[in-house]
């Protein structure tokens, strides 16, 4: 039962998140600022403190799975997110054991991979030519809104899956 | 510990080879989606279907607070203008009686004009905010094709990137670079209309880029409508586009750009009408 649970509620993220600016008030959209969802990033990385083992890889091939599913859905370019995804939670995979496993560890592990996941996005796309802004604006505009949102999701996610997702672990066990 | 290092090593080298295979893949000119992709479009499409009633249905409720509150001033304005368009909707009635009488009497029933609408819901917004495109829910099966042009009350949106079977995505005309050129005109009077080009959309200024091609002794003035003209072979005349907000000489002094500013509001799109034009290019480009 625990297998369909973990992809259910990542499809549902990547479902969301096509409507999530619709729930921000139109005038935060409206102005510079450029809040992007990364749920399913923040999901991820719970997934891989708490329900990976040293030896499992469930968190990464996930990434890899959805990451491809949000390039088909909503950018058109494929790859990019599939291989950042990937990465990112890769990075997360390894130093998870650095810090014992709590509310702020995960939100210091959430903000690292928003951080790296974010500009190896935009780099790849300053690369192809679909991003043209100065760095600094990029920074300011979409590089800090986009952790403080993500921050604040991940925040919310983390009373509501983190404890039961020790216990799918767990379950596995026997 | 080092076979580990080099396997590892290994991996991310595999990885970055995909990555640049698949980008240069979806970044090459595709007439179409492939199977897979619209598979995986159809089946999001349809979950978002789903999903973003009840959302829309809520944030609904907030923006119609919003409203009841300047409903007032509103309903004054309104009232005003309402008393005007009754004289206007009388001429336009006897003009369009008119036109029709003079096209039978010259034998052409096609126009530019003609289209035939496909309405549609916009179900969601693509989060990654470089890439400025909507899903709609009416994909081939409704008739809807690519490079189609999609237009809502207000004006011109956008037009249609890739349509799958069941959904499609829209670009937006926040998103137009210089291969999404669109013609368009400003319409004058006793045949001294202005032709140009929409070139792409100028995110500095947050205007479209209208090169005018044939210049007018006639001053450009502030608050123009800018119509397409039909001439590109795939739009349909006459969708409004936006309003001149300022023109500037290019940087040689020969031409001018008109900044438009686009008649409909890019962010809060719910329904659209996608514009299947009657008559195919390639007619249009004989006459």
């Amino acid at each position: 039962m625990r297998h369909i649970f973990l992809p259910l509620i990542l499809l549902l993220l990547v479902v969301m998140e096509g409507v999530a600016l619709d729930i921000l008030p139109s005038g935060l959209i409206d102005s510079d600022l450029m809040i992007t969802p990364h749920w399913v990033l923040m999901f991820l990385v719970l997934v891989a403190i708490f329900y990976d083992r040293r030896n499992s890889y469930h968190s990464i091939i996930y990434a890899m799975i959805f990451g491809l599913l949000i390039d088909i859905a909503y950018t058109g370019i494929l790859g990019v997110y599939m291989f950042t995804y990937g990465v990112v939670i890769y990075i997360i995979h390894e130093l998870r054991n650095m810090l014992h496993s709590n509310i702020y560890s995960v939100l210091l592990f959430g903000i690292i991979s928003i951080i790296i996941s974010d500009l190896i996005i935009n780099l790849i796309y300053y690369v192809v030519g679909i991003m043209d802004a100065a760095w600094m604006d990029y920074a300011m505009y979409r590089l800090l809104p986009s952790i403080l949102a993500n921050s604040i999701f991940l925040l919310i996610l983390y009373p509501l899956l983190a404890k039961q997702l020790e216990k799918w672990k767990n379950s596995g066990i026997k | 510990m080092s076979m580990f290092r080099k396997k590892r090593l290994f991996t991310i080298l595999i990885g970055i080879i995909i990555l640049v295979a698949l980008i240069g893949f979806s970044l090459k000119d595709r007439a179409n989606l492939s199977t897979g992709e619209q598979f995986v479009s159809d089946v999001i499409g349809m979950a978002q279907n789903v999903i973003s009633i009840p959302i829309k249905y809520v944030t609904n409720i907030f923006s119609n607070v919003d409203d009841i509150r300047n409903t007032y001033d509103e309903n004054q304005v309104l009232r005003e203008k309402l008393a005007e368009y009754k004289g206007l909707i009388y001429e336009v009635q006897e003009i369009k009686e008119e036109n029709e009488e003079l096209r039978s009497l010259v034998d052409k029933a096609d126009s530019l004009r003609a289209y035939n609408p496909i309405h549609a819901t916009v179900t969601a917004r693509s989060p990654e905010r470089w890439i400025e495109q909507v899903t709609i829910n009416k994909g081939e099966l409704a008739g809807v094709k690519e490079n189609m042009a999609v237009i809502t009350a207000d004006g011109m949106v956008g037009k249609i990137q890739s349509a799958s079977q069941l959904t499609s995505t829209v670009q937006l005309l926040t998103g137009f670079d210089e291969f999404n050129r669109i013609s368009a005109t400003i319409s004058r009077d006793e045949g001294n209309d202005i032709f140009g080009l929409i070139e792409e959309y100028d995110k500095e200024t947050d205007s479209l880029l209208f090169k005018i091609i044939e210049e007018s002794d006639k001053e450009l003035k502030e608050g123009e409508l800018v119509v397409s003209s039909g001439m590109g072979g795939i739009f349909p005349a006459g969708l409004p586009i936006g309003t001149v907000k300022e023109v500037i000489p290019d940087q040689y002094g020969l031409t001018r750009t008109a900044l438009v500013e686009p008649a409909a509001n890019m962010y809060e799109i719910n329904h659209v009408v996608v514009v299947e034009r009657l008559i195919d290019g390639e007619e249009g480009e004989e006459e």
